[in-house]
């Protein structure tokens, strides 16, 4: 009798607990989830050109998937169409953020924002330069000099940074479901079961 | 078959929501406590199988399995795959938020309706017959779901026809698949298990 009473509790206990790890599990995963579907895209600039990459999941390119670039009040800037490799490339039309939208057909939709900062450092870079020339009769030669060493050292930067950008793509590739996100949403599936039965139970039983 | 966000409008959003709602209110009010289990291995099957991509074609495309679904659990199909649903677009980022009741109604209509069609059909004692609407139902389900993403497609502007061609055209082979696993389930319950079956001799 009390055996039974006491594993009732018990039951009840971690219904009422896996009820409020599910509550607090959808309430912890909204925000995040919220900007996030199916199919990915990146953008990164080079140079003067802003390329970009748009994927499904780790392994499927968007073949002739729609982009169009936005500033971020809304107004259209250009658009055109991925080629086979899912990649995009385009002169930056002007240095704002941009809101980059892949539209790959069905109903698939991402954006990525490509920040003014990331766009804009080609210009930063060239003032504390011109300013390091001390003398004043030969400011004129130092700033071209200047110039010539913010080109190579762009150029430079450029080589490097560009196994670091492909990396950076590929770690965002990885967001593909992987087997945490399948056994608990596994999880999630019989816990609802369990607290649907339990709603039921007390219904009918009680 | 997941439309995501930032595509439909408000009003295709808000239809879909009380479409979507008002068909989970049918199908929890028709479930049975018994069945409660059963209900919860289709759905995860749902949420699983969104995972198996068929690699034929251009497109990105995954099997539903929204017909044996339909097949299985009739109305309770609508809880079945709004959970499914939910759980996608929460962990695998499937889909949204705001188009899940969009994405409910374009998979759970053409289950409810395929099961309505095709049950008498399934349940005949005549194997050929009940392996050609099983076939049919699976095929169908996918066929009408594609065929509703592209009618909500239409109201953002696209043309109706051109959408619909796209999305049946890359859905194809997971209809062919679609049906013949509902088929192969179907053969199997019949021997193995037939009181899973029972929805369908009901009424």
């Amino acid at each position: 009798m009390t055996a039974e009473s006491t594993h009732r509790e018990m039951s009840l206990l971690s219904r009422l607990l896996s009820g409020l790890v599910i509550g607090l599990g959808l309430i912890f995963t909204f925000p995040c989830t919220v900007c996030a579907h199916n199919v990915f895209i990146y953008a990164w600039v080079d140079g003067d050109t802003v390329y970009t990459e748009s994927y499904f999941g780790a392994k499927r390119k968007v073949q002739g998937g729609l982009i169009r670039v936005f500033d971020l009040p809304g107004k259209e800037l250009l658009e055109g169409r991925t080629n086979k490799k899912g990649e995009f490339s385009f002169k930056i039309p002007q240095k704002t953020d941009l809101r980059i939208v892949v539209e790959a057909g069905m109903g698939h939709r991402n954006e990525f924002i490509l920040k003014a900062e990331d766009i804009s450092d080609v210009g930063a870079v060239a003032e504390p330069l011109k300013t390091g020339g001390t003398k004043a009769e030969s400011t004129h030669s130092i700033s071209a000099d200047a110039e010539q060493i913010k080109a190579v050292v762009e150029q430079a930067l450029d080589s490097r940074l560009r196994p670091l950008r492909q990396e950076l793509a590929a770690i965002r590739k990885e967001k593909s479901p992987g087997v945490t996100e399948i056994i608990g949403g596994i999880g999630y599936i019989f816990g609802i079961m369990g607290l649907i039965m339990y709603f039921m139970s007390r219904k009918t039983g009680g | 078959m997941h439309i995501s966000e930032g595509i439909l409008s408000a009003p295709v959003l808000i239809s879909g929501a009380v479409l979507a709602a008002a068909g989970t209110a049918v199908g929890l009010k028709k479930l049975d406590y018994e069945r409660i289990p059963q209900v919860a291995v289709l759905s995860a099957a749902f949420f699983i199988v969104s995972l198996v991509h068929v690699p034929i074609g251009p497109s990105n495309v995954h099997l539903i399995l929204n017909g044996l679904i339909g097949l299985l659990l009739g109305w309770v199909a609508f809880p079945a795959i709004l959970v499914g649903l939910l759980l996608q677009a929460i962990l695998f980022q499937f889909g949204g938020f705001t188009s899940l009741g969009v994405n409910i109604s374009v998979m759970s209509f053409p289950a409810v309706l395929c099961f309505y069609a095709f049950r008498r059909g399934v349940r005949n004692e005549k194997a050929g017959l009940s392996m050609l609407s099983s076939f049919m139902c699976g095929f169908c389900s996918v066929l009408l779901g594609g065929i509703l993403v592209a009618l909500a497609l239409t109201f953002t502007g696209k043309s109706f026809i051109n959408a619909a061609k796209v999305i049946v055209i890359a859905h194809l082979p997971v209809m062919i698949i679609e049906g013949l696993i509902v088929a192969g389930c179907v053969k199997f319950l019949k021997k193995v298990k037939p009181e899973i079956l029972e929805v369908i001799y009901d009424g």
